[in-house]
């Protein structure tokens, strides 16, 4: 992550360079035509959607355009905001957020630090490969994966339950248990990938520390304690912060794929809806509602979080 | 590791320097363990599935196949190899994982460049243009509604197109260029040459590390995606791999049977489940074809992009 802000030649800019300013443009007109294509690309593809969001103040028809269709103002948010399904669809993005986090987030953390604990170069090299491996691997093929695995006709786990005398379970179909298959999928897919960020802030950590501590005659747990985790700890809480920016999101491309109308009510996230009641019910102006509601509250996290960022660890992640 | 193997018989004897005590090895003992336990979790899932798709359908069904084939065939490979869908979807794919991929690194090199000129006339506002696009968006309707008038609903351009630059990685390589030495760039300054060719001539061949972290960023996520497909395209003849896996594994599942997603007549002809987990097989081989050599790669520029700051 950089930090534009830091950049010395922009907080310090002495007149001189300020005046030229357009001569160095003309100097250096190819750097400039260097980011044409890049700008265009933004202009059109993600600036001109967001413009389209006033859709959500219109009652918009795809016949009349944003130009001809009716301002309605609130209309769709007084909507959103009296629907019983939205409530629930709220519920279950925070709801399956915060077990992510609870369950997910210490998981890298812990791997990592055991992982550093390996002595054999070998086989730490061997584990590292493995566990990375899922976070390369579509969805749709995990999702693939795990349905396989957990079928009630011919999957393995069932087949174990069976055996063991225990009557099959549809895992997929269950409102009880898919939630957990959420959180069970995503770590299996990603919590290895997580632990790279971690073991590269615990690579930084100066060898010297191990040995002081070593010498007033700490073992392993002692060290880790007392010299690793610390070392680590500003990584933790940027990577704690990078996620909560992230909540409402709740893996909407998981959910998709591995959701089925019979656990709608435990599984619709706010992504997975607006997906169904937008371009399945073509309600565009409501969905759009709801999507601008999922932008403004993650554009605000965002900026709390680096704000809280730049204020308590001394870096920004932009 | 050959300094601990010459260290470790004299350590044995309780009269050395450090002592590994009791605790200690039973730690090391059980670190061990967790991390076989946690390399099989992993791989389970691929092994069964591949053993299931090398076995017969009878015995799939029964629910024998766990690690190892079950009267070996390879029958179902046959099949998936030989239907036209899954070869269709497969061209689409490798054709915009490739195109897609190349022009992305074009498009994000383009802009990392200039935007690593600490001296560039408005650089941190045309910053913000970027990272601004990183922090809030338009959503899938607005998105949908543009794609639709511009005409690239139902063309393969949609599934690409939309994704060219992820500002993210432009900011990695941003980062990378900005810790190559000025210096290399001032002499081919003096003889004369333009930014474009110091570009080309001299900043890329220095930056491949980087370069192949984010090709292959780029390149799984195309390879990866379905929801560009599921959003923008319906024409069967246009659907990439991962949507036809999509509707292939919804067709053989319990999972859409129970849901009555799937109907009577359509279930009684669905796909053997050997012949989903061929595949499945086919789909990720490139994947897992390009990860060992691109692996000393990504966690260098991991490190690049994460922890700089």
């Amino acid at each position: 992550m950089d930090i534009a802000s830091k950049d010395p030649a922009l907080g310090t800019k002495p007149k001189a360079q300020e005046l030229s300013r357009w001569k160095r443009i003309r100097k250096d007109y190819d750097l400039y035509l260097m980011l044409v294509p890049g700008l265009l690309f933004l202009a059109i593809f993600k600036y001109t959607p967001m413009y389209g969001l006033v859709i959500a103040f219109q009652d918009f028809t795809i016949f009349k355009g944003i130009q001809d269709s009716p301002w309605v103002g609130l209309k769709h948010f007084n909507r959103l905001i009296n629907n019983d399904q939205f409530f629930d669809v709220l519920t279950n993005t925070v709801l399956i957020s915060v077990y992510k986090l609870v369950f997910l987030f210490p998981a890298p953390i812990v791997i990592a630090l055991l992982l550093n604990e390996l002595t054999k170069m070998f086989f730490k090299r061997v584990v590292q490969s493995v566990v990375y491996l899922p976070h390369f691997i579509s969805w749709v093929i995990v999702s693939g994966l795990f349905i396989n695995m957990l079928s009630v006709n011919g999957g393995i786990v069932n087949t174990i339950i069976t055996k063991l005398g225990g009557s099959p379970i549809p895992f997929f179909l269950d409102p009880g248990i898919f939630r957990s298959l959420l959180v069970v999928t995503e770590g299996w897919k990603e919590v290895g990938w997580g632990t790279i960020v971690y073991l590269a802030a615990i690579s930084s950590i100066d060898p010297q520390l191990y040995e002081a501590a070593r010498m007033d005659g700490a073992n392993r747990f002692r060290q880790i304690l007392h010299v690793t985790l610390p070392g680590m700890a500003s990584t933790i809480v940027l990577m704690l912060i990078l996620r909560l920016g992230h909540m409402l999101e709740a893996g909407t491309e998981q959910v998709l794929v591995m959701y089925n109308p019979v656990v709608y009510n435990v599984a619709d996230v706010i992504g997975t809806y607006v997906y169904r009641v937008g371009l399945g019910a073509s309600d565009y102006s409501f969905s759009t509602a709801v999507g601008l509601f999922e932008s403004v509250v993650a554009f605000l996290l965002i900026v709390t979080g680096n704000a809280l960022c730049k204020k308590y660890l001394g870096r920004s992640i932009w | 590791m050959a300094q601990m193997n010459a260290a470790a018989p004299r350590r044995k004897g309780k009269t050395g320097g450090i002592r590994t005590s009791f605790g200690d090895k039973l730690f090391t003992t059980a670190n061990y363990l967790f991390f076989c336990l946690l390399g099989a979790a992993t791989l389970f899932p691929f092994l069964n599935i591949i053993a299931k798709s090398l076995s017969s359908e009878g015995a799939v069904v029964s629910g024998m196949v766990t690690v190892y084939p079950i009267d070996f065939q390879l029958g179902t490979y046959k099949l998936v190899l030989g239907n036209t869908q899954f070869l269709n979807s497969f061209k689409i794919t490798a054709f915009i994982t490739v195109l897609g991929t190349l022009l992305s690194l074009l498009f994000t090199v383009l802009s990392a460049y200039p935007l690593s000129k600490p001296n560039l006339a408005f650089r941190k506002p045309l910053l913000l243009v970027f990272i601004f696009t990183m922090l809030f968006n338009g959503g899938l309707i607005p998105t949908y509604l543009l794609m639709q008038k511009i005409g690239m609903v139902n063309t393969v351009w949609s599934l690409f197109v939309p994704g060219l630059i992820a500002v993210f990685n432009m900011l990695v390589v941003k980062n990378f260029f900005e810790g190559i030495p000025e210096s290399l760039e001032e002499s081919a300054k003096l003889d004369g040459a333009s930014n474009v060719r110091i570009l080309f001539s001299i900043i890329l061949p220095l930056s491949m590390p980087v370069l192949a972290t984010i090709g292959l960023f780029y390149a799984v996520t195309l390879w990866n995606s379905y929801f560009n497909a599921m959003a923008y395209i319906t024409d069967p003849a246009l659907k990439p791999l991962q949507l036809y896996l999509k509707e292939l594994i919804d067709s053989t599942s319990d999972v859409m049977k129970m849901a009555g997603e799937v109907d009577i007549n359509r279930d009684l002809n669905s796909t053997p489940e050997a012949v989903q987990a061929a595949s499945i097989i086919t789909a990720t081989l490139p994947i897992l074809f390009v990860y060992p050599f691109l692996q000393k790669y990504f966690v260098k520029g991991v490190l690049v992009g994460s922890v700089k700051g």
